[in-house]
């Protein structure tokens, strides 16, 4: 069934409305809200660059050149890219929809459901309609999202658990279409886990990815995610995270590659005394673009946040950190700090960082510093006057940069993870000016 | 090993620092290269070891029979070639341990070695560290970062020993020393006298002379060697100042 709409489309939306078939075997409230997206999208369009969330990111290419989803490659072999822990519970999703053979969710501990949005639509359809609601921003893409979610993750955890594995989840896109996943993350009080997602790709493919994280009072969240996607491929992903009283997000994001990545957080601090940490590390070459946009928004007292963002651009490539706080009025003690350091290798290449700080409060602690620079000269004549060639010597000098937030993370086996994935893309990275 | 030729350089923005410096380093010798504040000691280590912002306007320097300022900084270091930095620079994020092991094997590939595993590289640390007696934790933490004066200067003369130059410079190594410190300092330097090894040491004071004996002191004022003698000059110095130097000149 294709469909039709009665008011004014967007050009650039209308390949997409074309494209769209409504599955037939869902609920009727899944069709209202994929009908509901669709609408919703074909009346936004693509956003446009005037608007201030978007302008530093060129969309042309997905505009004149539009991708659909696809249906995965019969039988896709094992990534080969996890962390590759013993105890750990790993889901595979490939161009959006979950492969069971190279998953492994079995013997999941009392209290914790891990699955695909699929199933949980049999298994626990509370818990798909709460993703598949959730992340509603009013945007194009989310409005997209919405009509063409295809699968996805949940994992939702009862009060007073603790995990020490890391929970892992790949995306793969293989098919070279569009994949839209919708993901929950759900944590009760008191309860503690690591998520560890990793994202890869080969060929030209889109990925727009939509979550919502609920952390519950006194539970902690860490959950770290490495992009590494294809030279041609469009990454998108957008999380909105709340956070109950005391509890505590801790989230960084390594952007190791992607023709066009755009990596956005807006985390609302609703609880009081909530603390949220999100670091983030990226490196952009050749005519890559990355961009990591955050919002915090401090709406009770006693929040505290702390973000490092460290970037670095080569070739032609562009790189954007736009960071937004907002202390809401009556957030009294809110603390919080934004730190984004940026490296330029080359003449070419650009990085923009822009800081936003709105404070209604008047007992609030903020402080932001954002620098851009290149390579330091006298770190890097030490270096060659140890005998380390000119090429080596700069590629240690910014997997150190890069490294610095990476060091941060506690969890051993997940931050030689990253740190490995760095030290391999860094190896392999050919244009150093 | 080392001949400086009527060497000229100067700064970027044009100021003439070195105004026609000669020198004749034997291996197996200890050379000081003493002088006031201002007076192109710290020139002299920095076009050695081939730092940029400077220009040679006259003059050469040959090392081992090849032209020194053709090769690179990197290169230079592969060859034997090895700078004691007088402010030892931090480099946040990168771990010594790894710094280190890069710049070794750096070494070992330009002679046609092959490169040190970790184990290897570990042993080698180890003993060495003892006779600096540098804590193995110093080892674990960003290159110079977080070091106290002393600490820097320690791990200048540990990268030394690891790396056994054939030529080495010491720029200014002895200031800032607390006096344990400058021992310290001495026995790693005198560990490393050897008959195929020259050692340049540059320095205003003449108290790291006390523990480590030179066999030539040279006086380096207004960018020019203006005395050279033996290990007495230094003394003298010591006494008279370098007010009463090279007048003559």
């Amino acid at each position: 069934m294709s469909a039709v709409v009665n008011f004014p489309v967007k050009p650039e939306a209308r390949p997409y409305i074309e494209a769209f078939t409504a599955p037939s075997d869902e609920p009727d409230w899944l069709a209202r809200s994929r009908r509901h997206g669709l609408d919703r999208f074909a009346k936004l369009g693509f956003p446009s660059r005037r608007s201030e969330d978007w302008r530093y990111l060129d969309l042309r290419a997905l505009e004149e050149h539009p991708l659909f989803p696809v249906e995965p490659p019969e039988k896709p072999e094992q990534p080969g890219v996890t962390i590759v822990d013993i105890n750990d519970f790993i889901l595979v999703l490939v161009d959006g929809r979950w492969v069971p053979h190279l998953s492994w969710l079995r013997d999941l501990p009392e209290g914790v459901w891990f699955g695909s949005l699929r199933t949980a639509m049999t298994e626990r359809p509370d818990l798909a309609r709460a993703a598949l609601a959730g992340a509603d921003d009013g945007s194009s893409f989310d409005a997209l999202n919405a009509a063409f979610a295809s699968d996805g993750f949940i994992l939702d955890i009862a009060p007073d658990v603790e995990l020490f594995a890391p929970i892992e989840i790949v995306h793969l896109s293989l098919a070279g279409g569009a994949a839209h996943t919708r993901n929950l993350i759900s944590i009760g009080a008191r309860s503690r886990v690591i998520v560890a997602e990793n994202f890869f790709g080969t060929g030209r493919y889109w990925r727009n990815d939509v979550a919502a994280w609920r952390i519950g009072e006194g539970a902690a969240l860490t959950r770290v995610a490495v992009i590494e996607e294809d030279a041609e491929a469009t990454h998108l992903d957008r999380v909105s995270a709340t956070l109950g009283d005391a509890s505590r997000l801790d989230g960084f994001v390594l952007m190791l590659g992607g023709g066009t990545v755009r990596h956005e957080a807006s985390v609302t601090l609703a609880g009081a005394d909530a603390q949220c940490r999100i670091n983030g590390a990226f490196i952009v070459a050749g005519g890559e673009e990355a961009n990591i946009v955050t919002a915090i928004d401090h709406a009770t007292t006693g929040g505290t946040t702390s973000e490092l963002i460290k970037g670095v651009a080569a070739g032609r490539a562009h790189g954007a950190f736009q960071g937004k706080i907002i202390v809401r009025e009556g957030a009294q003690r809110t603390d919080a700090r934004q730190t984004s350091r940026n490296l330029i290798l080359g003449r070419r290449a650009v990085i923009d960082t822009k800081p936003e700080l709105e404070i209604l409060a008047d007992d609030v602690k903020c402080a932001h510093g954002a620098s851009v620079g290149e390579l330091d000269e006298a770190a890097l004549f030490y270096l060659r006057a140890r005998g380390i060639p000119l090429e080596e010597a700069r590629r240690i000098l910014v997997e150190g940069f890069l490294a610095e937030p990476i060091e941060n993370i506690a969890h051993v086996a997940v931050r030689q993870h990253l740190l490995r994935r760095l030290s391999l893309k860094l190896g392999r990275l050919e244009d150093w000016s | 090993m080392l001949e400086i030729k009527n060497l000229h350089a100067r700064l970027n923005d044009g100021r003439e620092i070195l105004k026609g410096i000669d020198l004749h380093v034997e291996a197996g010798e200890v050379h000081a290269i003493m002088g006031p504040n201002g007076s192109g000691k710290s020139t002299l280590a920095s076009v050695l070891a081939g730092r940029g912002g400077y220009e040679i306007t006259q003059g050469s320097v040959t090392y081992e029979g090849r032209d020194l300022l053709a090769m690179e900084a990197d290169e230079r270091a592969r060859e034997g070639v090895f700078l004691a930095f007088q402010y030892p620079v931090e480099i946040p994020g990168v771990n010594n341990m790894y710094f280190l092991r890069a710049a070794l094997n750096a070494a070992r590939r330009h002679r046609g070695e092959p490169e040190l595993d970790a184990g290897q590289f570990l042993r080698a640390v180890r003993a060495k560290l003892k006779l600096l007696e540098i804590s193995e934790d110093l080892m674990q933490r960003a290159v110079n970062v977080g070091f106290s004066g002393g600490e820097k200067k320690r791990n200048e003369i540990f990268q030394m020993a690891m790396l056994e130059p054939r030529l080495a410079i010491l720029d200014e190594t002895d200031s800032g020393l607390d006096i344990d410190a400058l021992r310290l300092v001495a026995r790693g330097v005198n560990g490393l006298r050897a008959p195929d090894r020259a050692i340049v040491m540059i320095t205003h004071y003449q108290r790291l002379l006390d523990y480590v004996e030179p066999d030539r002191v040279h006086v380096l004022q207004g960018g020019r060697i203006v005395e050279s003698g033996d290990k007495s000059l230094a003394a003298e110095l010591e006494r008279r100042g370098y007010g009463a130097v090279g007048d003559a000149a």
